[in-house]
């Protein structure tokens, strides 16, 4: 019996030491004790700073990405899409529709700052000096273009500079800085990145790769971002943190770099950019059928793109749609119910729209751009090569049956493109040698352009207020070289950078954005197939009230426990709020 | 328990008389048989002789022998009978019938760790008898439990076979998982779904923190003790139950025919809603010509009907024993064909086999008690299932059913599914009809299949060294294995399109070792009866893998039978994924003890601490203590209350308090975590579409002083009876306070980082529960009996510590452009709806005009947009003017009131009983109406009962389309009153035992039920009993219907034969 009991205490005591047995180990997961340890874990932190910034949120209804919402908030594009998409007309007239809209734009630009700060407090890990200073370019120049997108949206913005480390930390609201201030963060990381990342020359992408953030993005970038503040803020110079300023003759020596030194250059057919020229939907798309024998197909990665997002390849919709081109769903013409296999998107028939694919009809082309391009550049190609008329074919306006602020103008740049005679949703499945006809909604990964070339010579022309660079643009698609003039150098951008996201942004910086929108009211449009105009009268008011500064999305504001002002111009919720059609 | 101690002396006496069989002096030996009431021999009842010191244990023949005078008195005790008294009166060969104790009061309930008489329980818990659930000829337990334990909230998520259920104990404390601990024979962790109810013997929930808190960790949403069958000293007996039945749809969804469709669409537009569709231009010719024809259109749900669609459930169980090895054993089958789901009808089958066993090894040299004792209890059970999807509205094939347009035919002429295919080459251009019975036929929403194994084995050592002083150590081992199925084909349906066959499988196994020590001793002092238990417990999860793939362009295209991850011609690296994990790891270590006393049966105490460690926690949080206690005092039991007992025969009141944890949230929130995913990656290089950059950041912030969930509670109960045992009354008061709430509450969208888990809220659920029985006969054999139960719950969010004391719902609910429809707010239910409270219906503008004299309706795009029809808005703050910031609290899915009625009568060989329950004093938000197309079906109220005129409706506004400020947002004239009254079962039965008295059988029982006969209840949809979340992904949010399985009217015949 003694043994027994003794046994039992045994059994018992065996079990004492249990705060051994209570360690567990994660056997598929990192965390802060164990990462990063290896120069991968860099690359690794490295690419989920890309995908934060470059990729929209998960199927999103919104796609808010500072591209799309610049395209639609810019006088070129109503909001169009369906009834039941309020969200994009009501960003055209610069309201809002759903209670917290832009949030995800705000916090993936967070997610990057913060995952960008991580990256760069762990950048001395990458032994290499070269791959070292290209990194931290890239990592700066991501942070600086989220915070830059930041303030063009909302202003007054947080500036975040490292992690918190307790619960308390993170659930305590940081001031709101003006966003002049945040520039002044912009400028010393774009100054930095633009000293220290290495001149890698085009040579196709081989050494640097395709996606990658190359000094001469990061050049275009400073382009942007300097005219941007000067012109915005009405200054000359753009300070930066520690009282010196980034000025005109350092940006201008910066562009003047990427021209000459960065072996990027104009193609020479315009119609070569666009995804449409390629060469499985060029032998049934006649407007390009010309270009398979000239080999001026389009190319991924050509010479003329200094920076594009790389998407990914899907053949069915999964539950990371967010790495493929969403853009070109959003922004691909609406379709008739869920129809996507209508007529209209095959190649042959009366009411033929290919190869513009299926998708939800964001971004319809405004007719005030349309006019004014006639008027004023009647002969410019690059009209036809951006912009789809489907006036010219028999499609019906009332076969668009939900759709709204539908102008039949699409614009030819973002969409997805078909290919196979409109079988196939995306020419990517053709090019990805794939047998199926894809998903209209997966499928295409078609790279979307930031930063190109001619925009570089564009800004150069218009940082140096001379017009050689300007006609080299011009000379391009055959129009003849004019005098620089602010007038000319504006259109010449409008035409050329249609729908690239630039336009909004130039708006704001000339002082011309409350007239330029206005435009906008009393176009034609269809809704639901009735034709009707846009009849919204506030465009000047709008901007005149926000500046063209965005609503802070109200949970965070909520969040941060009354720390975080709203903008002006927002003050109303409910006068500022769109119901929809 | 038998009382070893009341029989020490007499087994020690009867062992004498053995050996001098002549006996001496003035005694005698009398002999006699104990039997029960339907004449079977009582085994191991307990006899002694009054005033004297003698007594006997009957045999397996319920007979016994004692030495008594022949004017002896003699006491029969069993437990469970009534102790008789008879006299010997110069008798021998005595034939002693026993009866059941109807009053219970001497019935025992398993509490943790133990068993205890009922009437000494201090806390509140309730026993469901394993043959009362079995009468229900349920396929699961959790259907039968509903109506028969107050307190417990047992909500089916879906009525498609398999599917789980909501059950919560005394209301929602938490937004995490909200689950009782369930413990079978013992071992926790288990599952009620893995057994067939045949199997169990007895339900114990204990639902006050003092009951419960033996399981101090994880007990904070109280626990369920499960008994299954367990040996009995005595004859071998077998039993056969068995039963078929037919299922049919038990009310109409009610939704538009073809010809009332065109009329909806009609008076939407001239209501000022969206454009009739021109028909002919639209549809294709023969459909156009039959509607003028005056055809009806499709019946979705009807198409996909299987009508009288068969289930049937068999269980085989056997038991004896003799008094060193006892065992029962069973098998069961159940197979349940679905009543939806056409051509992928949904199916479910559960194979269980069980065998429970003990044996004495050693018995003491008296042998009046066992010394080494050995156990175990096996439960192996295997399910499969395939059913239909019944997620959110994107994956939700009954939501596709009822909202699917009439118009569109199912098949085409040559027998095809009609889909965008069919519909282009007719001609169909009326936009967004989706075919949903393509795309169960086509899509993982209706090829799936899932198998599910379970081990369940737990062994057990006792060692009694002195008596009632008992070492248990028990070991537990159980194993679990799914594995999941799922097929796509080419298919073009609506959104969903695939051009490439698809077969995907999972294989998931894991187990868990539970291993427990303790020591039990029981003793009297004079009046003063001590029970101590002192122990230690630990558990480990996750020996185990996960295995995941998927893989496109299938070898055998279209075979369900051949859609395996092998057959798939992969071409390219998207063609195909795999996945392989470990099993989550986490474990758990405990130390408990518990002090139990009582006085003379009337005073009662107990007290109990228990301290538990979990793998969740950061090293010097891990540990949290959680102590009870509660008393209890039979006042029928004093002197002074001698003078009621004519009428009152039981009275005790009883007062507990107790601690009890949570710990249950994913592991490693402690830490800051990396996340790595193809999700997290990037594509770099030209032409690269495939190869990922794998990103790795930093996803969730760690929380190193995160710890255990505490829920504190408070219980008030009285347990009494009456008139002579036959009416009976348990009521209780209880508040229920969950304190430092785990809970992952957002944070600023600023430091770009997941919001971490805190020890961060507040809950409050306080109610009452009353349960009163009458039991009684009229002559010999017609006895009836009737019980009502009624419980209410008030739950309420007292803090929540991130900035804005809220938790947002998710948007996209209820319709895609609507946001939160349901948050966690102080003040507020856990869940509670979320939107706009309407005042009725503007019935005339003379009612606009006054409402315009002291409001802006922005919500309706200005007082200038307003007509009569519309709904009035409520300016819940205010401030002049209806826009979001008047979303308010407008309802709550919880219902205050839940109600059991059980009822029944037996007469000779006849029985018939019924049960119904009830849920009062909640709302429900009918989903499937899909807010986000044009051409979609339509529940007929909301046609025919919206607003026509003044008068006509002062609830649901005027009909003008899902588009239009009064159909979209979210207000409470969209909700639903969600109360109802369900006749759950009736059954008749016959036992012809009674007419063929010479049968070998001891019971051969005929009966017919029917489950689920009438739902009484205004609500709308086909079941009021929503459970649901709608897909949404929030354990802690309910009643939302996206369109769920109905839960069937089933007639059934059954027999049960007892060998």
């Amino acid at each position: 019996m003694k043994k027994i009991i003794l046994l039992a205490a045994a059994a018992i005591l065996g079990f004492s030491s249990c705060e051994d047995f209570l360690d567990s180990q994660d056997y598929t997961g990192k965390n802060s004790t164990n990462f990063p340890s290896t120069n991968e874990d860099v690359d690794k932190m490295v690419a989920a700073v890309y995908k934060s910034c470059f990729y929209g949120p998960f199927q999103g209804n919104n796609l808010e990405q500072y591209f799309s919402v610049a395209n639609i908030m810019s006088d070129d594009m109503f909001g169009g899409a369906g009834l039941g998409d309020p969200w994009w007309q009501a960003l055209d007239k610069l309201m809002y529709a759903q209670t917290n809209q832009m949030q995800d734009l705000w916090t993936y630009a967070y997610e990057t700052i913060a995952r960008a700060n991580a990256a760069l407090g762990v950048i001395d890990n990458i032994a290499d000096e070269e791959t070292r200073k290209q990194t931290k370019g890239e990592l700066l120049f991501m942070r600086a273009y989220s915070y830059y997108y930041l303030v063009l949206a909302f202003n007054n913005v947080p500036f975040i500079e490292k992690a918190p480390e307790t619960v308390a930390e993170a659930q305590t609201a940081p001031k709101q800085v003006e966003g002049k201030e945040i520039f002044k963060h912009i400028a010393d990381d774009l100054y930095e990145a633009t000293s220290i990342m290495p001149s890698y020359k085009y040579d196709g992408w081989q050494k640097l790769a395709f996606g990658k953030v190359s000094r001469w993005a990061a050049e275009a970038f400073l382009g942007r971002a300097f005219l941007f503040y000067t012109g915005f803020y009405g200054e000359a110079t753009w300070p930066k943190t520690d009282g010196t300023a980034i000025d005109r003759d350092y940006v201008a020596k910066a562009l003047k770099d990427c021209i000459d030194n960065s072996g990027h250059d104009l193609l020479s057919d315009y119609r070569s950019l666009w995804a449409y020229s390629n060469p499985y939907t060029a032998k049934d798309y006649d407007y390009v059928t010309d270009m398979i024998e000239k080999g001026t197909c389009y190319q991924e990665g050509n010479k003329e793109v200094l920076l594009a997002i790389n998407f990914q390849y899907q053949s069915a919709w999964s539950a990371q749609l967010h790495l493929t081109n969403q853009y070109g769903l959003f922004f691909g013409i609406r379709c008739d119910g869920n129809n996507q296999d209508d007529d209209r998107y095959h190649v042959g028939t009366d009411t033929s729209v290919y190869p513009f694919s299926t998708g939800w009809g964001c971004g319809t082309v405004a007719t005030n751009l349309v006019n004014d391009w006639q008027r004023i550049e009647p002969d410019d190609p690059r009209r036809e090569a951006s912009i789809l008329d489907m006036s010219k074919t028999k499609l019906d306006p009332g076969t668009f049956s939900d759709a709204v602020e539908l102008t039949m103008y699409h614009q030819k740049k973002i969409t997805s493109v078909r290919s196979s005679g409109g079988t196939k949703y995306s020419w990517s499945i053709d090019a990805m040698g794939s047998d199926g006809n894809g998903n209209y909604q997966a499928s295409n990964c078609t790279p979307l352009t930031i930063y190109r070339f001619a925009d570089v010579l564009l800004m150069y022309s218009e940082i140096e207020k001379d017009g050689t660079s300007l006609n080299r643009v011009r000379a391009r698609v055959g129009l003849p070289a004019v005098d620089y003039t602010d007038e000319a150098l504006r259109n010449e951008r409008r035409w050329e950078l249609a729908f690239e996201g630039s336009r909004w942004d130039d708006l704001r910086r000339w002082g011309i954005a409350a007239d330029a929108l206005s435009k906008q009211n009393g176009q034609v449009m269809y809704n639901q197939g009735q034709k009707v105009s846009m009849s919204f009268n506030n465009y000047a008011a709008r901007y005149n009230a926000t500046k063209g500064f965005y609503r802070i999305p109200k949970s965070q504001i909520d969040l941060s426990g009354g720390e975080y002002k709203q903008n002006a111009g927002w003050e109303d919720d409910a006068a500022n709020q769109f119901a929809g059609y | 328990m038998l009382n070893f101690k009341l029989l020490e002396k007499p087994l020690v006496l009867l062992f004498l008389f053995c050996l001098f069989p002549l006996g001496t002096l003035a005694q005698n030996v009398v002999r006699g048989t104990v039997i029960d009431e339907a004449g079977e021999p009582v085994i191991g009842a307990s006899i002694q002789v009054q005033g004297a010191k003698t007594g006997a244990v009957t045999d397996f023949n319920g007979r016994f022998n004692v030495a008594a005078n022949s004017d002896a008195t003699l006491t029969i005790s069993y437990v469970g009978f009534v102790t008789e008294t008879v006299k010997v009166q110069g008798r021998n060969d005595l034939k002693i019938t026993i009866h059941e104790d109807v009053t219970t009061l001497n019935d025992v309930v398993v509490i943790g760790y133990g068993v205890q008489k009922k009437k000494l329980v201090t806390g509140s818990t309730v026993q469901v008898k394993g043959d009362d659930i079995a009468k229900l000829s349920t396929t699961d337990a959790f259907t039968a439990l509903q109506g028969q334990t107050p307190g417990v909230t047992i909500l089916q998520n879906s009525g498609q076979a398999g599917e789980g259920y909501k059950v919560n104990i005394r209301g929602i404390g938490t937004t995490g998982n909200s689950d009782p601990l369930y413990v079978i024979d013992g071992v926790a962790g288990g599952s009620l779904n893995d057994l067939n109810p045949s199997d169990i013997e007895t339900i114990d929930v204990l639902k006050d923190a003092a009951s419960a808190a033996i399981y101090g960790a994880r007990a904070a949403n109280g626990v369920i003790l499960i008994t299954t069958r367990q040996g009995k000293a005595g004859k071998l007996q077998v039993n056969y139950d068995g039963y078929l039945g037919w299922q049919y749809l038990a009310k109409s969804p009610d939704v538009l025919d073809a010809q009332e469709y065109v009329y909806s669409r009609k008076l939407r537009e001239f209501n000022g809603g969206a454009a009739v569709p021109e028909w002919e231009a639209k549809l294709p010719a023969e459909i156009y010509q039959k509607l003028q024809d005056g055809w009806t259109g499709t019946d979705w749900l009807d198409a996909s009907y299987h009508k009288g669609a068969m289930t049937q459930n068999h269980s085989v169980s056997m038991f004896g024993g003799n008094d060193v090895s006892k065992f029962n054993m069973g098998v069961a089958y159940t197979k349940q064909d679905g009543i939806l789901g056409g051509e992928t009808q949904s199916q479910f089958e559960r194979y269980n086999i069980r065998l429970n066993s003990s044996h004495a090894i050693l018995r003491s040299k008296n042998k009046d008690f066992d010394v080494i004792t050995l156990g175990e209890n096996l439960n192996v059970n295997r399910r499969i299932r395939s059913g239909i999807s019944q997620s959110n509205m994107y994956w939700n094939n009954v939501h596709d059913l009822l909202n699917a347009n009439p118009l569109l035919p199912v098949y085409d002429e040559n027998g095809n599914y009609y889909t965008n295919k069919e519909m282009a080459e007719h001609g169909w251009t009326l936009g967004s009809a989706v075919n949903p019975m393509a795309i169960a036929a086509t899509t993982s929403q209706g090829l799936n299949e899932s198998n599910n194994w379970n081990v369940n084995i737990s062994g057990y050592l006792e060692i009694q060294p002195i008596k009632n002083l008992i070492f248990k150590s028990q070991f537990g081992y159980r194993f679990g294995s799914n594995s999941y199925r799922a097929m796509t084909r080419i298919h073009a349906s609506g959104t969903n399109v695939a051009d490439q066959d698809n077969a995907s499988q999972q294989l998931n196994m894991w187990s868990r070792i539970t291993f427990e020590n303790t020591l039990t001793y029981t003793f009297d002092i004079n009046k003063h009866n001590i029970n101590v238990v002192a122990g230690q417990s630990i558990e480990k999860n996750g020996y185990g893998e996960n295995l995941n793939a998927s893989g496109n362009n299938l070898l055998f295209g279209d075979s369900w039978e051949h859609a395996y991850v092998s057959n798939a011609q992969i071409k390219k690296l998207a063609d195909v994924s795999v996945s392989g994990t470990p099993s989550a790891d986490n474990s758990l270590s405990s130390w408990f003890g518990r002090v139990s006393y009582n006085y003379d049966e009337k005073y009662m105490v107990q007290a109990t601490l228990r301290a538990d460690g979990s793998s969740n926690f950061a090293r010097g949080h891990r540990w949290g203590v959680f102590p009870s206690a509660s008393v209890g005092w039979v006042i029928t039991n004093e002197k002074f209350m001698e003078k009621t007992s004519s009428w009152l025969d039981f009275f005790k009141i009883r007062a507990s308090w107790g601690q009890n944890g949570n710990c249950n949230i994913p592991n490693f929130n402690y830490l800051t975590q990396v996340g790595f995913s193809t999700a997290n990656s990037y594509f770099f290089g030209v032409g690269n579409h495939e190869e990922p950059t794998t990103g790795g950041s930093f996803n969730i912030l760690g929380n190193p002083d995160l710890t255990w969930e505490t829920s504190e509670q408070i219980d008030l109960g009285v347990d009494a009876r009456f008139l002579g045992g036959r009416l009976g009354l348990a009521f209780d008061w209880y508040k229920k306070t969950t304190k430092d709430w785990l809970v992952s509450a957002p944070i600023l969208g600023v430091y770009g980082i997941g919001a971490p888990y805190i020890n961060g809220g507040d809950v409050e659920n306080k109610g009452v529960e009353v349960a009163v029985s009458w039991n009684d006969h009229i002559g010999k054999d017609f006895r009836y009996g009737a019980s009502v139960n009624l419980a209410t719950n008030k739950n309420e969010v007292t803090k929540l510590a991130n900035s804005e004391g809220i938790i947002h719902g998710p948007g996209a609910v209820w319709h895609q452009l609507e946001g939160e429809i349901y948050r966690a707010q102080v003040g507020q239910p856990i869940g509670f709806f979320y939107g706009y409270k309407t005042a009725g219906v503007f019935q005339n503008g003379q009612q606009i005009a006054e409402f315009s004299q002291r409001c802006e309706d922005k919500v309706h795009g200005g007082n200038d947009n307003l007509r009569p029809g519309d709904l009035i808005f409520v300016d819940t703050n205010g401030d002049g003017s209806i826009d979001d910031n008047d979303r308010t609290f407008i309802g709550d899915p919880h219902p205050d009131v839940t109600l059991g009625v059980n009822i029944n009568l037996s007469y000779k060989g006849f029985d018939l009983s019924a049960t119904g329950n009830g849920a009062f004093g909640h709302e429900i938000l009918r989903t499937w109406a899909n807010q986000d197309f044009l051409e979609q079906n339509l529940n007929k109220k909301i046609v025919y009962g919206s607003w026509k005129g003044e008068g006509t409706s002062n609830k649901l506004p005027i009909f003008d389309g899902f588009d239009t400020p009064n159909w979209k947002n979210m207000s409470s004239a969209m909700l639903e009153n969600g109360d109802y009254f369900r006749i759950a079962n009736i059954t008749f039965g016959y036992d012809f035992k009674n007419i063929w008295k010479s049968s070998p059988l001891q019971q051969m029982r005929l009966y017919v039920a029917v489950n689920n006969l009438y739902t009484f209840t205004g609500y709308t949809g086909m079941d009021p009993e929503v459970g649901s979340d709608g897909g949404s992904g929030s354990a802690w949010a309910a009643g939302i219907d996206t369109g769920l399985y109905p839960y069937p009217r089933t007639y059934l015949v059954g027999v049960n034969l007892k060998f």
